[in-house]
């Protein structure tokens, strides 16, 4: 392809870059944004040498005043953008740069015009990075980086191959050439590519040490929270099936500290609710209180002075990116002792739901270490359980007429005599005995439970829920229904659990004297096909990178630079430690033989060490000798030298000193091919090395091509062997 | 004496700074100042919004940058320059000179190379470019080359910039190449009636002996002992006897030119065509075979004959210097060469563009003395 035309090629795929990322972004309107596909596409063709369309483009002939015109125009749609339309200074700016891109795009004639446009596509990427995180952003930007670095060295080359007059073309050697070549040659396209690379590299080697500070004067909030149900202060029964089919991610979950082998669930806490009317749940405290700040960013959610409840549990850490959301509640695995991020305060309601002032207008990230109680062993068996007044007058409250639903539970209850086997038994009879189905709709119902109990025995995971707790209170066993998420989406690639809308749940909370609020599940669990197709995998795999793509160049922040120098400093250290270990390791035995023959040298004979010493070194010394002319050899054929051709010539002069130590020395007039048949005559058995030396001399030497590296080693093993001769006979 | 931890210029690490600094010089280009203000602005927002994505564009932007001077180093790097001048050339004639690159990189090649002559300090941009020098190549350049004065003109190096790889800086690089190229005083035609009379005057004045030469001086019957070479056939055929040639002696015909330097500062013009005229008249002389010999100020060429001889004269010419006489009028030690027994030079012509009624020289000695006067009529065509 000739240059200038891999030029202007070049130069529309920048734009088109660009502009792709502005589409991507979804800020450019349909009406605009198909106009500019069609020019931009008439554009590569043109540039591409499609005759057709450059027939078609040069019959058309546009005065310079229509174009002015057009600019006068795009700047009055931008004046009633601003002010009508979007009333906003983004959109309209870039509904004004999309205009401007699509006019200069036609008007591509002078050098001046390449340029312009090439600040307005700067101006569309920088756009397009304004607007949106999504790893969509990645391909973009690495095509837009690789059209940058042939536009630009197209655009110097050709200004140079354009301004230098050929009167001074200079006359070249034979082996050199001046004149750029015409076309795009392969060496030229792998040299552009390889520029590209190492700027790509460059360019994540500067973003990763460029100190982070944002002043955030004009900073503004993007995107859209997300709607999440359940979550408020009042729950309607049946409302979290609503979104029990949205795929949306809500947050994503990490255990740095687990395998996902261990854990194939993981739920998600979200609220508490103790008052059920029998249509709604709500809690009857509000009252908040905010957690203590115990280190940098760290707040202990735990009561100062109190001490985690008894029973065996485990703690789980779990780092969560949680999406931007409407509601102001953390989420945590039950339950959070400490939590973790760049906040400036949290709280907690009375039920240990943990909330934020107020909703978070970005994606935030934080950490949670959670204790997860367990029933102690004494109160699984014990008959009798005493609750504390403030439980029993908070979670045991039932709503009227429900003599129905405590018939049942003291049905489902009659075989048991424990609190502990009295709740199993109804969370068994629910999970034996009901369907799931997210097909009842139960939100319209005046009683929704009896519907669900007695008369459908269908519903999904709220009605599981309302159904236990209501039959625990009405058997007196403190119980209180919760909301949150059942993450059960592992991906295998990121190492986290992916938490979507339709992960929304509902479970029981029972309360135990000694154990505390303990967390059971009457939902049966939906075997939803583990998803193994392929298209799946891949779009686990998708998912990862664009986690990936968020912590890693989305989120990065000054806190990650210093964790990275601390880590290289840590790593650093460990790296040292491990190979000073390592060295000592291999010289403890070296020093202990050495000290013991130094012992025994000493015993034997006072002096004798520095005889000792004195014959190993001697003896070192000669040993090195005798073997310096197979040392000579290996290094001349395997060290690296400045001129290759030198290697053979060292190994010819020493074949001739070798030959010469044997009584056949070369005549100064001989040429090399005499002296080698001289050889034969005089030396038989070094005749052919002689003469395989010699021919692999002259092929070095005076040949076009260099010696391989296993020519050269033969010529070395030919004179080893000739050294390793008996002396010639005469 | 200043203690060398002080003495900073006369350090090692700043002669190297120094030197580094004048060998590399790095310029922002119209488009490089353009590419660096888009910088700049998106650093700005980068730092305004914290958006890490800007922070991308940014380091895009930086690495562009990095890797425009990083190539355009590596295309000045290695590279090696071999000027060939001639020994001698003469003003008002174009001369073409040769200039060798060899690019000694083993992987890269050079790109957008253009190369300055740097000329006692100055950069002279002669239209050399160089579009593409591949690796462990070389080219031979060449270009025209006019001097309009005598003297030296002393190449210091070459200064080669490049562009590359996209015109965001200009990258600066001296490579030192001395050389030395002498300039003689340009050769004008002079008048024939001129020489003709001249070169009479001085066969006039010198008895023609028998001698080593060319010309003809005397025919005469063959005598045993003669060089049988010098028989003249066509004498010895028409007379039926052998007759052999003379020649006479060449020596005889020695002219001897010279150039007084004194002048002041206002004859310096008559003095340049004075210099001008002495190298055209000893050009005009050696063409006719005549042996010359040059005396400016202590400086003595000797005599001699053919083109080498002339072309030593005329490096005499071109480096000799015009003095100013003293205020008292008495000149300098060494203005006015002394002039030899009559003898040795033969025809002398002195030429003095400037002269002090008051304190006469030694070139009234002279055979024929051109003073101011003759030589601005003989030198007002150059």
């Amino acid at each position: 392809m000739p240059f200038n035309q891999a030029f202007a090629l070049s130069s529309v795929l920048l734009a088109a870059t660009a502009f792709t990322g502005l589409v991507l972004a979804q800020s450019v309107p349909l009406w605009l944004a198909l106009p500019t596909a069609i020019i931009l596409t008439v554009s590569l063709l043109h540039a591409g040498g499609n005759h057709f369309v450059r027939q078609a483009m040069a019959r058309v002939t546009v005065s310079p005043t229509l174009w002015n015109v057009l600019l006068i125009g795009a700047l009055a749609i931008l004046l009633i953008d601003l002010t009508v339309v979007s009333r906003d200074l983004l959109p309209a700016g870039i509904h004004f740069l999309v205009m401007l891109l699509a006019i200069k795009l036609l008007t591509l004639q002078q050098r001046r015009d390449y340029r312009h446009l090439y600040g307005i596509s700067l101006m569309a990427i920088l756009a397009s990075a304004a607007l949106t995180t999504d790893a969509w952003y990645v391909p973009i930007f690495l095509l837009y980086l690789l059209a940058a670095v042939w536009t630009l060295l197209l655009y110097h080359l050709t200004q140079e191959t354009g301004e230098t007059p050929a009167a001074v073309t200079p006359s070249s050697t034979a082996t050199g050439q001046t004149t750029f070549p015409s076309r795009i040659t392969h060496h030229f396209f792998w040299l552009t590519n390889g520029i590209a690379v190492l700027t790509v590299v460059l360019t994540l080697a500067i973003f990763f040490l460029i100190p982070r500070i944002g002043a955030g004067m004009l900073q503004k909030t993007s995107g859209e929270a997300l709607r999440t149900t359940g979550f408020s202060d009042r729950v309607d029964l049946g409302t979290i099936g609503s979104v029990k089919q949205d795929p949306q991610i809500v947050m994503r979950v990490e255990l740095p500290d687990q395998s996902a082998i261990e854990k194939d669930r993981l739920y998600l806490r979200g609220l508490a609710y103790n008052q059920y009317n029998g249509q709604s749940w709500s809690h009857s405290g509000t009252r908040r209180r905010s957690l203590n700040l115990v280190a940098d960013g760290t707040f202990l959610a735990r009561p100062g002075g109190s001490r985690p409840l008894g029973g065996r549990s485990g703690t789980i850490r779990q780092d969560i990116l949680l999406e931007t959301l409407d509601t102001a509640v953390l989420f945590a695995v039950p339950f959070a002792e400490l939590v973790n991020g760049e906040f400036l305060t949290v709280q907690t309601d009375a039920m240990g739901g943990l909330h934020l002032p107020f909703p978070p207008s970005s994606r935030i990230r934080y950490s949670v270490t959670s204790h997860v109680p367990q029933v102690v062993e004494n109160e699984r068996t014990a008959s009798v359980l005493a609750y504390p007044d403030s439980i029993r007058a908070h979670y045991l409250q039932v709503p009227l007429g429900s003599q129905l639903v405590a018939e049942l539970a003291h049905r489902v209850i009659q075989q048991t005599t424990t609190p502990f086997g009295q709740t199993l038994a109804i969370q068994q009879h629910l999970l034996e005995n009901y369907r799931y189905s997210l097909e009842a709709d139960t939100a319209t119902l005046s009683h929704p439970l009896e519907e669900f109990l007695f008369t459908r025995k269908t519903g999904y995971c709220e009605h599981y829920a309302t159904a236990m707790v209501v039959m625990l209170r009405t058997v007196g066993i403190p119980a209180r229904l919760v909301t949150g998420f059942l993450a059960t989406e592992w991906n295998e690639y990121g190492g986290y659990f992916t938490v979507r809308q339709r992960d929304a749940h509902a479970w029981v909370e029972v309360y135990f004297p000694q154990s505390g609020w303990v967390t059971m599940d009457p939902t049966p669990t939906v075997n939803a096909a583990v998803a193994t197709s392929r298209w799946e995998s891949l779009s686990r795999l998708g998912e990862s990178v664009r986690l990936q793509w968020d912590r890693l160049f989305v989120r990065y922040s000054a806190k990650d630079q210093l964790a990275v120098v601390h880590g290289v400093r840590e790593g650093s250290d460990a790296v040292r430690e491990r190979v000073s270990r390592w060295v000592s390791s291999l010289s403890a035995p070296i020093s202990q033989v050495f000290s013991r023959l130094a012992h025994l040298a000493r015993t034997f004979q006072p002096g004798m060490l520095g005889l000792v010493t004195g014959v190993i070194v001697v003896g070192l010394a000669l040993f090195l000798l005798m073997l310096r002319d197979r040392i000579g050899l290996w290094a001349t054929t395997h060290l690296p030298t400045a001129h290759p051709e030198l290697a053979i010539v060292q190994l010819y002069t020493r074949m001739l000193r070798t030959v010469e130590k044997h009584g056949v020395s070369k005549p100064p007039a001989a040429t090399a091919s005499e002296f080698a048949r001289l050889v034969e005559q005089k030396w038989k058995a070094a005749g052919p090395m002689v003469a395989d030396v010699t021919a692999l001399y002259h092929q070095g030497r005076f040949g076009r091509n260099p010696l391989t590296p296993g020519e050269l080693s033969r010529a070395a093993e030919q004179v080893g062997r000739l050294q390793s001769l008996p002396h010639a006979a005469r | 004496m200043k203690h060398p931890l002080l003495n900073l210029r006369a350090s090692r690490p700043f002669s190297f700074v120094q030197g580094m600094s004048r060998r590399r010089s790095i310029r922002l280009t119209s488009e490089g100042t353009r590419f660096l203000l888009f910088t700049f602005g998106i650093g700005l927002a980068a730092i305004n919004t914290g958006n890490n994505l800007f922070y991308l564009l940014l380091a895009m932007m930086l690495s562009l940058i990095v890797i425009s001077g990083l190539l355009s180093e590596y295309c000045l790097r290695r590279l090696e320059f071999h000027r060939h001048v001639p020994d001698l050339i003469m003003a008002n004639e174009p001369t073409t000179l040769t200039l060798s690159v060899t690019n000694r990189n083993r992987h890269l090649s050079s790109f957008s190379l253009r190369l300055l002559d740097v000329v006692e300090g100055q950069d002279v941009d002669r239209g050399l470019s160089i579009h593409l020098l591949p690796p462990q190549s070389s080219v031979l350049l060449s270009y025209p080359l006019l001097a309009t004065k005598r003297g030296w003109i002393r190449f210091q190096g070459i200064r080669a910039y490049t562009l590359f790889p996209f015109g965001l800086f200009l990258k600066k690089g001296l490579y030192s190449t001395e050389a030395h190229l002498l300039v003689s005083p340009p050769i004008k035609p002079l008048t024939l009636r001129f020489v003709d009379e001249l070169v009479s005057e001085g066969q006039g004045q010198s008895l023609p002996q028998r001698g080593h030469g060319t010309q003809l001086y005397n025919l005469r019957l063959y005598q045993p002992g003669d060089d049988s070479r010098a028989i003249h056939w066509m004498t010895t055929a028409r007379t039926s006897q052998l007759i052999v040639r003379e020649t006479e002696a060449e020596d005889q015909r020695r002219i001897t030119v010279v150039l007084s330097i004194l002048a002041p500062e206002e004859c310096a013009p008559l003095f340049e065509r004075s210099v001008t005229f002495v190298a055209s008249l000893l050009w005009q002389l050696t063409e006719r075979a005549y042996p010359v010999r040059l005396l400016i100020g202590t400086e003595d060429s000797g005599l001699g004959a053919g083109s080498a001889h002339l072309l030593a004269m005329l490096r005499l010419l071109a480096l000799c210097e015009r003095q100013s006489p003293e205020p008292n009028g008495v000149s300098h030690h060494g203005a006015h060469p002394p002039l030899t027994h009559e003898a040795e030079r033969g025809y002398t012509v002195a030429v003095v563009p400037w002269s002090n009624q008051a304190a006469p020289t030694n070139m009234e000695q002279a055979d024929r003395v051109l003073h101011a006067t003759q030589l601005e009529e003989l030198t007002h065509a150059f």
